[in-house]
């Protein structure tokens, strides 16, 4: 079946072919043809011509799923503008009527300094590849102070979740040379510095700022490397000044990297900056768009969090069953010396907080013998929080893996240098994402470094030490099967908890938690930092964290809990657990101090509410299970209320409650 | 693919419109949405498409289609090399 016109080849047809093919029967009217071969030729790494062309395809079917889909896939397959504008207007028109994910909807607004019409566009489709809807506010360039300035200004009737400041150097209030460069600089920062705190004030809105890529262009050539006063000098000591000043509350974009990254004259065309104000480079637009994306996705908590790493030529070269320990390269010679680096990355990522686990097709003998005994080999057992290999197929041994750690399909990155795997995980598990590692294991630790979803907003400590809580939790599973009654288990955890309100210190992470939190999240009300140090300061307001650790790990925060003191009622506004602590009766004790507070305001009542979503069914009995009674329904809601004269006060003797883990380390 | 296809291509893309023809004497107004922001989109995807690179003032005049195919024959044929894109 061939269109005509087109010569039936002789040898199994390449990409190219069944692509020309495709082109040949779209010409002819006959799509449905035409997405056949168009389908055939797309195979994995895809470009975004062919892409476009399935999206175009399925677009004169009305088959909107699918042109969502090939329109979302235009994001990966690569940096190509006008097939990015062009899906973004397909997908525009599809996406109300597909069933294609939206996870977060936000209120983004896009203050700049340049022209950004083609670059909204953009950073809504990278965003919508990422599950994130974008409702867009564009402010005309240049405006961007008049908008923050102003309380009437539309930006704030537009009410932002996060406002985009998209500015470039030439904005910049700097002389290129100054005989002052500390109070220019000074001077500079808390202009911006200064825009951000109205902002906060006057909006929920989270500010993520472009930073400053240095220009191609330096009048004082080398010489300015050496001048605190050059331009030059002073644009990066502004960079590290506002990074200094971001602390928690600001987001970054690293343009200077991404300039370098693409090359400082690709990122910058004085044609199109003196025809209409295109500060970056329109090939440039697509990057940028991109890491906006995942700076956005990082700040609402949608970034992954747990790679899934096949072993045999992922991790080292060869196969260890046929070649043995010897046999397999690592450390030694140009393929395994990059092993080793790129392990050595996996092991960075593994410190900032990503969680590590082995999916292979081996022998678990095999497969450990390189870990146990190889001297190159940088990833020890321990880092690996679960480790499974076996026989059995990758999209059921990827389920065990997220079932186990208790972590959704949508938090995984699998890795595998065999693009069959690849291509069944991706057919079998649409929800992980499957990087295309290259041909040449020199290019692993590259392709990885540029896979955005593992971009964190911030470093809390919990944050580096959740790796090993994770592979604490794989181990408890175990103990699980192993203990003979529920009871028997709880108490085998020894578990150990400290309550405290929340302090200022805190902050970031309970703002994180409550921003990512969906299953055990009980009114799923997403409250910022303004909104908490709000509670913080009412003197009605009861709010309190609780901190698990048990025989295995230090947990850190775990749940969250804000309750209003109205009259008589404690009426519990937000409460949250993540879910690693799930199933362990730490909500028993959460409702145990939240007894304690009401005996203390004088309350009589404990009330709840109930707000069902797609995602925290798992939190549905929790009311019911500790004795509270279906009070009311409005609205689908459901308000349960405890009366705590008639029922007594709630109690877990499963956790112990303890002030400081000094406390109880001092004395055991 | 001939350049007058070729350049098609670019436009139908552009104008998100599969059915867009393009003939010699049309001129910007003949074409529904060619407005100063589209025309930026189209001059960008005809240097991709063609790896060419318009000078600054070409690219605001660029708005007849014969002489954009005049230009563009011109500049395909005189060998100017394909502006390629640097592996990131």
């Amino acid at each position: 079946m061939t269109p005509s016109g087109i010569v039936s080849p002789q040898q199994p047809a390449s990409s190219d072919t069944l692509e020309a093919c495709g082109d040949a029967f779209r010409k002819q009217g006959r799509v449905e043809e035409a997405i056949h071969s168009y389908l055939k030729a797309a195979t994995f790494p895809l470009s975004p011509k062919l892409c476009l062309k399935l999206a175009r395809c399925y677009d004169q079917f009305k088959n909107h799923s699918e042109v969502c889909r090939w329109a979302l896939s235009i994001v990966e397959a690569g940096d190509d503008l006008t097939a990015w504008l062009a899906g973004w207007a397909l997908y525009q028109r599809h996406w109300e009527t597909s069933t294609s994910p939206v996870v977060r909807s936000v209120k983004v607004a896009m203050l700049s300094s340049y022209t950004t019409t083609q670059f909204c566009p953009l950073l809504q489709l990278a965003a919508a590849r990422l599950g994130i809807h974008i409702d867009l506010y564009e402010s005309h360039y240049g405006q961007y102070q008049q908008d923050i300035i102003d309380p009437g200004s539309r930006l704030y009737a537009f009410g932002p979740d996060i406002v985009i400041l998209a500015v470039h150097e030439g904005d910049l209030r700097l002389p290129e040379y100054s005989s002052t460069p500390e109070e220019d600089v000074r001077t500079e920062v808390g202009r911006w510095t200064a825009l951000w705190k109205l902002v906060a004030e006057r909006s929920r809105a989270r500010v993520i700022q472009h930073n400053f890529a240095l220009p191609c262009e330096v009048p004082a050539g080398h010489l300015a490397t050496r001048l605190p006063g050059s331009r030059y000098m002073m644009t990066q000591a502004v960079n590290m000044r506002l990074g200094e000043a971001a602390g928690h509350a600001v987001s970054f974009v690293d343009c200077e990297r991404l300039s370098a990254l693409v090359g400082k004259r690709q990122w910058f065309d004085p044609r199109y900056w003196n025809l209409s104000k295109q500060a970056v480079a329109l090939e440039a637009l697509p990057l940028l768009a991109r890491h906006t994306a995942a700076v956005i996705a990082a700040d609402l908590g949608l970034s992954r969090k747990c790679l899934v790493l096949d072993l045999d030529n992922t991790l080292w070269g060869g196969v260890i069953a046929e070649e043995g320990l010897a046999g397999i390269k690592l450390g030694q010679g140009p393929d395994g010396e990059a092993f080793v680096a790129f392990q050595e990355y996996i092991l960075k990522l593994k410190r900032k907080g990503v969680i590590l686990t082995v999916c292979s097709k081996n022998n678990y003998a095999d497969a450990i013998q390189p870990f146990e005994q190889h001297s190159e080999m940088r990833l020890k057992l321990q880092d690996i929080a679960l480790f499974i290999a076996n026989w059995e197929s990758k999209p059921d041994n990827i389920r065990r893996i997220a079932d186990t750690l208790q972590i959704g399909l949508d938090s995984l990155v699998f890795l595998d240098d065999n693009p069959v795997e690849r291509d069944i995980v991706r057919k079998f598990l649409p929800e992980v994402d499957v990087l295309e590692l290259p041909d040449d294991p020199a290019y692993y630790l590259r392709t990885l470094s540029q896979y955005l979803s593992l971009e964190t907003a911030s470093l809390t400590a919990e944050d580096s030490e959740r790796a090993d809580q994770y592979r604490a939790r794989a181990q408890i599973k175990e103990l699980e099967a192993a203990a003979g009654s529920l009871e028997d288990f709880y108490r085998s955890l020894r578990m150990q908890a400290i309550v405290a309100p929340f302090e200022d210190a805190q902050l970031p992470r309970i703002a994180q938690l409550i921003g990512k939190t969906n299953q055990f999240n009980l009114t799923t009300r997403r409250h910022g930092m303004p909104q908490l140090t709000a509670f913080i300061q009412s003197a009605n307001c009861v709010h309190f964290g609780l901190r698990l650790r048990d025989r295995y790990a230090d947990h850190g925060l775990v749940s969250v809990m804000i309750a209003r003191c109205e009259g008589h009622l404690l009426d519990i506004d937000t409460w949250l657990m993540s879910c690693r602590v799930i199933g362990r009766t730490v909500e028993a004790t959460m409702l145990e101090c939240l007894c304690r507070q009401a005996a203390r305001l004088g309350c009589t009542v404990l009330q709840g509410t109930y707000i069902p979503t797609q995602k925290n069914a798992m939190a549905a009995d929790a009311y019911a299970k500790h004795g509270f009674e279906l009070f009311d329904q409005p609205n689908g809601h459901q308000v349960w209320r405890y009366d705590l004269q008639t029922r007594g006060p709630i109690s877990n003797t499963f956790v112990g409650t303890v002030d400081s883990w000094e406390s109880v380390d001092g004395t055991s | 693919m001939d350049l007058h296809n070729r350049l098609e291509e670019v436009f139908r893309q552009v104008f998100d419109n599969d059915e867009l023809v393009l003939r010699d004497q049309m001129i910007a107004a003949d074409i529904e949405g060619w407005d100063s922001v589209a025309h930026i989109n189209l001059m960008f995807g005809i240097e991709q498409a063609f790896g060419i690179r318009f000078k600054g003032n070409e690219l605001a005049d660029m708005n007849n289609i014969g002489e954009l195919k005049e230009f563009l024959a011109s500049k395909v044929s005189s060998g100017v090399a394909p502006v390629r894109k640097v592996h990131p």
